[in-house]
């Protein structure tokens, strides 16, 4: 049990959510989420996002869609499902409840 | 000067150094063994194919077009190595797959550790004993057993050899899962060897007997081309004597019947080989006993004079069925025959 363990098993925890989130705003391609993951340091390596947008697209709460780009390969542009807005909708109870706990705790 | 190679990655085309595209391509195998389990495994592997394709992109322009070991492995660093992407298991769950992760022990050949073939060394990780004794126990059992040295001949020309990461985590049997292929190979392939070499230190008397063995093994080899060197020209010979031996055993047998009636009219022919069958069967089964083997010494020739390609795994074997088949088959043509079967009770 040290720090780094605990703080990458909630990074972990909390990444579907930021995807979902960032999805949530526009639909982006798996590098301009990368690039946002990266500013915030959510994740070190580039490969952990890829098997997450795979898997929930595989649960239908992603689609996406081929883009041509102007330069290097076609880009997949990922965006939310009807599916994917409720169930974001439903980890923002769980965020909110989550954090109302940790704040009831501490300040009592 | 470094040989590149072209290679199609997401669409695009790429020239990449021999040495980067074989990191590469370790790391790709290794994305996609790690992933095996996961649903949509492909599209994810794809997905981060065509990632490092536009990280390529972004690297080259006009002056600098070959991709580089330097780049490939900062892409690696960047992307991550397999066992950096444990996906969403927890640490613990991780660490029990870790331990418990254990595969069937595979027989291979060990590249890494051989005097001869490895077929020792081989064996010594298969059985998990020490490769030291496997080694005295064939060296005394070849000189007072018949045989023994050529079932370690076979066993050189029929076991395969460890190429791969996988393969020689095979041969080990203890240490095969997912995270210690991607640890061995993607840190960088001539690390493997390393690895391998590296697990087991070995006493003083050890080193003593690899050392005496190393020098034995060195000295056999040693007599062996010298050996195959003095004596090519006699094989080539050799082998030309065989073939035409070969080409004129197929039409005695052929004629055989012809030349039984020329030389004994008076015999009872409904039972000579005169039926077309016997006498098909015995040339086919002929050629093949006597050829193969030839097939074989030419072959054994060329690839170790010419440069050729071993044989795969299946080919020995099919071959070495085929042999026992034609043997077989000859056999039993030869003995069924009445004749022959007359002659041979009759000299008992």
């Amino acid at each position: 049990m040290n720090v780094d363990n605990v703080r990458s098993q909630m990074r972990k925890g909390m990444l579907e959510y930021c995807i979902l989130l960032l999805l949530h705003k526009e639909p982006s391609y798996a590098s301009d989420i990368i690039q946002r993951l990266k500013e915030a340091r959510l994740i070190v390596v580039e490969g952990t996002l890829y098997p997450l947008l795979t898997r929930l697209k595989n649960d239908d709460l992603l689609s996406y869609e081929w883009v041509e780009s102007t330069q290097g390969p076609p880009r997949k542009y990922y965006s939310l499902t009807p599916q994917g807005e409720t169930f974001l909708c439903g980890l923002e109870a769980a965020w909110m409840e989550l954090t109302n706990t940790v704040n009831h705790l501490k300040n009592n | 000067m470094k040989k590149t190679l072209t290679i199609n990655l997401g669409g695009t085309v790429y020239h990449i150094d021999e040495d980067a595209y074989r990191l590469l391509d370790n790391y790709l195998t290794n994305l996609r063994v790690h992933f095996r389990r996961e649903e949509g495994a492909e599209e994810i592997v794809h997905d981060m194919e065509l990632r490092i394709s536009e990280l390529f992109t972004d690297r080259l322009n006009v002056s600098r077009q070959v991709v580089t070991i330097e780049d490939v492995e900062e892409i690696i660093g960047r992307m991550g190595k397999p066992e950096d992407l444990s996906g969403d298991e927890t640490g613990e769950a991780f660490e029990e797959r870790r331990q418990t992760g254990t595969t069937m022990r595979r027989l291979f050949r060990d590249p890494d550790d051989k005097i001869l073939g490895g077929v020792a060394s081989g064996l010594a990780a298969y059985m998990g004993w020490d490769v030291t004794w496997i080694r005295i126990i064939l060296l005394v059992l070849g000189c007072f057993v018949h045989g023994v040295i050529l079932a370690y001949i076979i066993a050189w020309i029929i076991v395969p050899l460890a190429h791969t990461a996988p393969e020689k985590l095979a041969m080990k049997g203890a240490a095969v899962n997912v995270e210690n292929i991607g640890k061995t190979v993607t840190d960088g392939f001539e690390k493997v060897n390393d690895y391998m070499r590296s697990d087991r230190p070995r006493n003083m008397l050890q080193r003593i007997g690899d050392g005496i063995v190393s020098v034995a093994g060195f000295l056999i080899k040693f007599l062996l081309v010298l050996l195959a060197v003095c004596l090519a020209p006699v094989l080539f010979i050799l082998l030309f004597v065989l073939f035409v031996l070969l080409m004129v055993a197929t039409g005695l047998i052929a004629a055989l019947p012809a030349v039984f009636y020329e030389v004994i009219p008076l015999s009872c022919w409904q039972t000579v080989g005169v039926a077309p069958t016997p006498t098909i069967a015995l040339a086919v089964a002929g050629i093949l006993v006597i050829g193969i083997p030839v097939i074989g010494m030419i072959h054994l020739l060329m690839r170790h004079f010419g440069g050729w390609q071993p044989m795969s795994f299946m080919t020995k074997i099919i071959f070495t069925l085929l042999w026992f088949i034609a043997l077989g088959t000859g056999l039993f043509f030869i003995l069924s025959d009445p004749n022959i079967a007359s002659m041979i009770s009759y000299s008992l």
